[in-house]
């Protein structure tokens, strides 16, 4: 042999399984090479068990979950992300300022990431547990108060809660964290464990499938070709490229849904106080307003993140405003009645006065409600468009997709990302099985296991959060009378109550 | 039962895997023999009907279905087995000889396990072996890994030292369609090494497996052409154990011990289930190791 090529290999497919059949591919991509040379597009393409498109926080975990386990950690392995990381790997916060983009991890999801050695690395000095939760009805005032047990908030211990009451989870309902705080701790994992080809910075452009070449037979193998010219042959291929993802598109797999012709408005917000029952027992609010619901988030000391689903053109309105007139918005929003708020936000600003006004006339109590907004961090508002899809399946032959690629939903249940990694976890664990059994990890019969078991878990939960958002996007008197009704009921039926509970913590069983 | 049973000509191997409950007919499978007008194991009315089932070998949803779901059950056969051993197993570089192994189902996966050196797949049925040599190449790392021949046991030299003796020898669903298991066990024994495991499948020879094998298929349905399932060749386990140890009267010398059974049931909608005892009525898997 060779001795280049040998040690080439050495270093290139460290961890590869089929050397013989790599060595000749090299050869023969040798004898393809252009004069230019890099990314070699007329050559074959590298070979990986498994090629995950998209370094969000699905496509991250799955990528971390691969490699620190040991059955899984020889599969050679291969991250596609168009946009640099270099952010996440220089995670240096401001201890008072916090992304705009947060997300409510359920106990379940904080589980699965510490079992897979991630957990350790979040920051969790920016964490925020909650134990309760105050949800109510902004037409009819009705309480939908899922208060658990008011304990279980705090920045310190959150492991220890966790692990403190199994199944209780100690009182935490979620854990509110920054994107960025979870996908750098999930990189410095993967960093940490190694083996894995980061291709940063580079697009997808095309999928295809591989040829039939004299060593081996790819027809059925997606060959990736990045926007830098690299090719990767994958055994499997993971969609975790998001809303719009070109895996699932490769794979001709509709996604189905509609738009709610809403936005989901988000911004970093400081309260005037740590929360009413001071920083160890944190609330999140939800008030259900007609145009979508709007949440207030805890997050370490004063600071709040809010989510407020609302029309495109409301939206707009209230990006408009002055940083003064917006944080009077969002105390509007909690507070004010909504023929109120529908008169807020026909006007052009002056908001800070009207509603300070307007709520010495309005009968609300203080502590049910989050403490006053009185700054809204700069640059922190933003908005996203809501929409409801979900894949018709989540496998297909040498396919899978994760996270939002095969599924969107309604953030008022903070339930996105936490679906991602169940299906994170689930297919880990289909991998693992496959791989202890001899089985190829790619087919699509390998891969049945995993589409069953995650599609009918997020159908139900989808449907619920779903029918939730459109039966409070109405003011019509009947349904509002009849959906009062319906949830005071539950607020009042103890048992109805824990089990919608232990949905929102991401227990597991029934669904 | 007729629902769960689908009968077609090319099923063949998925009728024999879902037979199922009845009382015992045991009428020794190693009875004694004239000798053989045929040198090899194999039997030409099996070998053509392996052939019509070719073509559907690696269809998921094809007649060979039941066999794909039943393949993780032979690992963990297999890594029961080894559990079982005074020593511990390699955790490298096992060598698996897998006989009658049709379109690769066992023998593919067997290749890619971190634990395993080479397998070596063998099949008389040439049309069966081109579809496990054509498949084979979708999967780059099984290259270097796995190798096919086109032979029976007879065909396949003799091992001279420990280097060419295996691990792990299987065979599954095999047994059943020998005309004569004990010659051809006989001739399975030696590629042995030893310490090194035989593991075969097979379904015992009970009231339902003729009733729905011989009577059913063959003479009142007529779907499978009568005489290709010889009942009679049926074995049940206790037959094989007395086999190898050398029990009753068997002409087998011994040098094997530790004998493991394990019964599966197929449970429609939800798969192959081990369930302690049913290898007295059904499908089960058997493994005896020979000593060090
Ligand atoms: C306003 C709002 C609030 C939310 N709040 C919550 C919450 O409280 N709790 C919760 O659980 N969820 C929440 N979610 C949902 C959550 O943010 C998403 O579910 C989650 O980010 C999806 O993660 P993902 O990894 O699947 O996809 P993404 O985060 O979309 O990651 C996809 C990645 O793929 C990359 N990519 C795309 N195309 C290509 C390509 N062609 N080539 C290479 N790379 C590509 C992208 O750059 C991106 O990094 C919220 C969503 C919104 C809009």
């Amino acid at each position: 042999m060779n001795p280049v090529l040998s040690s080439l290999r050495a270093r290139q497919l460290s961890g590869v399984r089929c050397r013989t059949c790599a060595r000749l591919l090299r050869r023969e991509k040798r004898s393809f090479a252009t004069a230019s040379g890099a990314g070699d597009p007329e050559g074959d393409p590298e070979i990986y068990d498994v090629v995950c498109v998209g370094g969000g926080p699905a496509g991250l975990s799955l990528l971390a979950a691969l490699r620190s386990h040991p059955t899984t950690s020889r599969l050679r392995l291969a991250l596609i992300e168009t946009q640099s990381l270099t952010p996440l790997r220089t995670f240096a916060p401001q201890p008072d300022s916090y992304s705009n983009r947060c997300s409510s991890l359920t106990p379940a999801s904080v589980g699965f990431l510490d079992g897979i050695g991630a957990w350790r690395h979040v920051r969790r000095e920016r964490v925020m547990s909650y134990g309760g939760m105050r949800v109510w009805d902004g037409v009819s005032g009705e309480s939908i108060g899922f208060d658990v047990d008011g304990g279980g908030g705090g920045v310190e211990g959150v492991k220890e809660e966790r692990e403190g009451t199994e199944g209780s989870n100690g009182g935490v309902v979620a854990y509110m964290n920054e994107n960025v705080n979870l996908t750098s701790a999930l990189l410095r994992r993967i960093e940490e464990l190694g083996g894995v080809d980061i291709l940063e910075g580079e697009k997808v452009e095309d999928i295809a499938f591989g040829e039939d070449t004299p060593t081996a037979d790819l027809t059925s193998w997606p060959v990736i070709t990045t926007s830098s010219g690299t090719r990767l042959a994958a055994r499997l291929l993971v969609g975790a490229d998001g809303a719009n993802s070109p895996v699932r598109t490769f794979a001709g797999i509709e996604s189905r849904g509609w738009d709610y012709n809403r936005v989901g408005l988000v911004a970093t917000l400081k309260l005037s106080g740590p929360g009413w029952g001071g920083e160890g027992k944190k609330i999140a609010y939800q008030r259900f307003l007609p145009t979508g619901p709007v949440a207030m988030l805890p997050l370490p000391g004063n600071m709040s993140t809010l989510v407020w689903s609302t029309t495109p053109a409301l939206a707009a309105r209230l990006k408009s405003l002055s940083p003064e007139d917006f944080c009077a918005m969002v105390n509007a929003a909690f507070r004010l009645r909504t023929p109120d708020l529908k008169f807020l936000h026909t006007i052009e600003g002056g908001q800070k006065d009207e509603v300070s006004w307007r709520e010495t006339h309005t009968k609300f109590s203080r502590e049910q409600v989050p403490q006053d907004v009185v700054a809204v961090q700069p640059g922190s508002i933003a908005s996203f468009p809501l929409k409801f899809r979900h894949a018709d399946s989540y496998i297909s032959q040498r396919i899978a997709l994760v996270g939002d690629a095969a599924h969107s939903v309604h953030p008022l249940a903070g339930q996105g990302l936490n679906q991602g990694q169940g299906d994170v976890e689930a297919l880990t664990q289909n991998i693992i099985y496959n791989v202890e059994h001899g089985a190829d990890i790619g087919t699509r019969m390998n891969l049945e296991g995993y589409g069953k078991e995650r599609y009918w878990r997020n159908h139900v939960l989808m449907g619920v959060v779903d029918k939730l958002h459109k039966l409070y996007a109405t003011e019509n008197l009947g349904v509002v009378r009849v959906r009062s009704l319906g949830l005071g009921i539950v607020d009042r039926l103890e048992g109805v109550k824990g089990w919608v509970m232990r949905r929102a913590a991401g227990e597991r069983g029934l669904f | 039962m007729s629902s769960i049973i689908p009968i077609r000509g090319t099923s063949l191997r998925n009728f024999n895997l879902l037979l199922q409950t009845a009382p015992r007919l045991v009428n020794s499978q190693f009875r004694p023999h004239t000798t053989s007008s045929n040198p090899s194991s194999v039997n030409p009315i099996e070998v053509s009907h392996f052939n019509a089932l070719a073509s559907t070998w690696w269809d998921p949803h094809g007649s060979s279905r039941l066999l794909h779901l039943m393949n993780p059950l032979r690992h963990d056969f297999i890594k029961r087995c080894h559990a079982t051993q005074p020593t511990p197993v390699a955790k490298e570089g096992l060598r698996y000889l897998d006989i009658g192994c049709g379109g690769g189902i066992f023998a593919e996966s067997a290749a890619r396990l971190g634990s395993t050196g080479t397998v070596l797949g063998i099949d008389p049925t040439p049309e069966v072996l081109a579809v496990a040599r054509k498949h084979a190449r979708q999967d780059p790392g099984l290259q270097g890994k796995l190798e096919y021949r086109n032979m029976s046991i007879e065909g396949l030299p003799k091992p001279t030292s420990l280097n060419e003796q295996y691990d792990v020898l299987t065979l599954f669903e095999v047994i059943e369609h020998i005309t004569h298991p004990a010659d051809f066990l006989d001739a399975c024994r030696d590629h042995v090494k030893p310490g090194g495991w035989v593991i075969l499948s097979t379904i015992a020879r009970t009231w339902t497996s003729w009733f729905t094998t011989k009577l059913m298929a063959e003479d009142v349905a007529g779907i499978v052409p009568k005489g290709t399932h010889d009942w009679g060749k049926y074995i049940n386990e206790e037959e094989l154990r007395a086999y190898f140890l050398g029990e009753q009267g068997m002409r087998s010398p011994p040098g094997w011990n530790g004998p493991q059974v394990m019964g599966v049931l197929y449970v429609p909608g939800v798969g192959w289930r081990s369930v302690t005892g049913s290898e007295k009525v059904g499908n089960y898997f058997f493994g005896i190791r020979r000593d060090e």
